[in-house]
Formats: structure tokens, C-alpha cells, sequence
């Protein structure tokens, strides 16, 4: 057994590239399960993954809407953060996210990726 | 009956035949969850990525796979919950 690792994912692909959508959310559910915590950070266009409504219309292939692979995620533990700068640049308001995404700024992303042991960007 | 070669008697077994990655892993979480310490967990598995991930799975966990091996559908691993 080694001691509580941590794994930050940091999408920054949208709703206009389905294919890059479903990793981070099947890895992070699977970093819980291996006793791994594990936090989705959106940035730039990977904001719009978390806004309210997009998901449940985004699909590929034989896979389940991303919208159920993030309700997967969450129900396994996932924390997720949304970038407030990517949100702006992006003109969507605070309130316009599902809430289990938080919102967050920069320090925080930088703080998460000295703070995690490991990370991969989508 | 069981004769001297038959595998060892698990006290829960997990079907996850024709589940594909990551859905092995998480079942074999959720399961060994509601386990107790000491207890063993049969888990048989069609997905090609079940031995590496299962390996994986139970070396981040202190998790204990006592034996793993070839069947006609695919891999049987017995796992000990050890914590």
C-alpha cells in the first residue's frame, strides 16, 4: 500500500471535440476506485463540458452522453473546479454550471498541479 | 465436493464477463468494499485490460490477488481483502 496519491486532470477541450471528452472523467472515476484522489480541472474551451445542459447532448459512438460519464465521476467522489478566467473569456456566468462544478482562478490551478503527483492534460 | 485441485473456495463472487475498462476495476472496488478483512473475492473477466488493471488496482489498494488465471471466458482472480 502507498500513501494517498493525487492525480489532477485538466481538460481543456469542449463540446465541439467529443472524442477528448470521456478520459479524464473514466480515469479520475477509476483513480478513486485505486484509492487515488483525483480532481477535473476545466480550463479555455473545457469550461463548456461543465455548463448546465451541454453535456447530456454530447455523445459518441456507442458511449453513454458525457453527461452520464460525469454523473459517474461525481457519484465516484471526482472534485471538479472551473476556471473563472476561461468562463469570462468564454462569456458564460457563474451560475450557468452544473453545481458540483466550483469555480476557481489561476493560484488554484497552479496550487493543484505542485500539489498533485501526478497530471494529464486532455 | 471440491478435490485438491479445484481453486480455492471464494466467499463472494464478481461476474464482470463482457464489462470492458473501466468497469472491472470499480466493480472489484465496490465489492471488496462490502467485504470484510480476510474475506476472498472471485472476480472473472473477459476484458483484456482486467489482469494489468487489476494488478494495478491492487497495488495502489494493499489489496491481495492470491491467484490469477486463464479459463474458457477469460481471466478468474481470487482477491483477499487484507485492509
Amino acid at each position: 500500500m502507498i500513501d494517498k496519491k493525487k492525480i489532477l486532470y485538466v481538460q481543456t477541450s469542449g463540446v465541439d471535440t467529443p472524442k477528448r471528452l470521456y478520459s479524464p472523467f473514466v480515469l479520475a472515476m477509476t483513480a478513486k476506485a485505486m484509492g487515488i484522489d483525483a480532481t477535473i480541472y476545466f480550463l479555455g474551451s473545457g469550461v463548456t463540458v461543465v455548463k448546465k445542459g451541454a453535456a447530456e447532448n454530447v455523445k459518441e459512438g456507442s458511449f453513454p452522453t458525457v453527461k452520464e460519464i460525469i454523473n459517474q465521476a461525481i457519484a465516484a467522489g471526482v472534485k471538479l473546479s472551473v476556471c473563472e478566467q476561461s468562463c469570462q473569456l468564454l462569456g458564460i456566468e457563474r451560475g450557468e454550471f452544473i453545481p458540483e462544478a466550483k469555480v476557481v482562478g489561476a493560484a488554484t490551478l497552479n496550487d493543484l498541479v505542485l500539489d498533485a503527483d501526478g497530471t494529464m492534460w486532455f | 465436493m471440491t478435490d485438491a485441485n479445484s481453486p480455492e473456495r471464494a466467499d463472494q463472487t464478481l461476474d464482470c464477463i463482457g464489462l470492458y475498462c473501466p468497469m472491472p476495476v470499480i466493480r472489484t472496488n465496490d465489492e471488496i468494499d462490502k467485504l470484510a478483512v480476510g474475506e476472498t473475492l472471485e472476480v472473472l473477466a473477459d476484458d483484456p485490460a482486467a489482469e494489468a488493471d487489476l494488478e494495478a488496482w491492487a497495488k495502489r489498494t494493499g489489496q491481495k490477488i492470491l491467484e490469477m488465471g486463464k479459463t474458457d471466458e477469460g481471466t478468474r482472480f481470487l482477491i483477499k481483502k487484507t485492509k
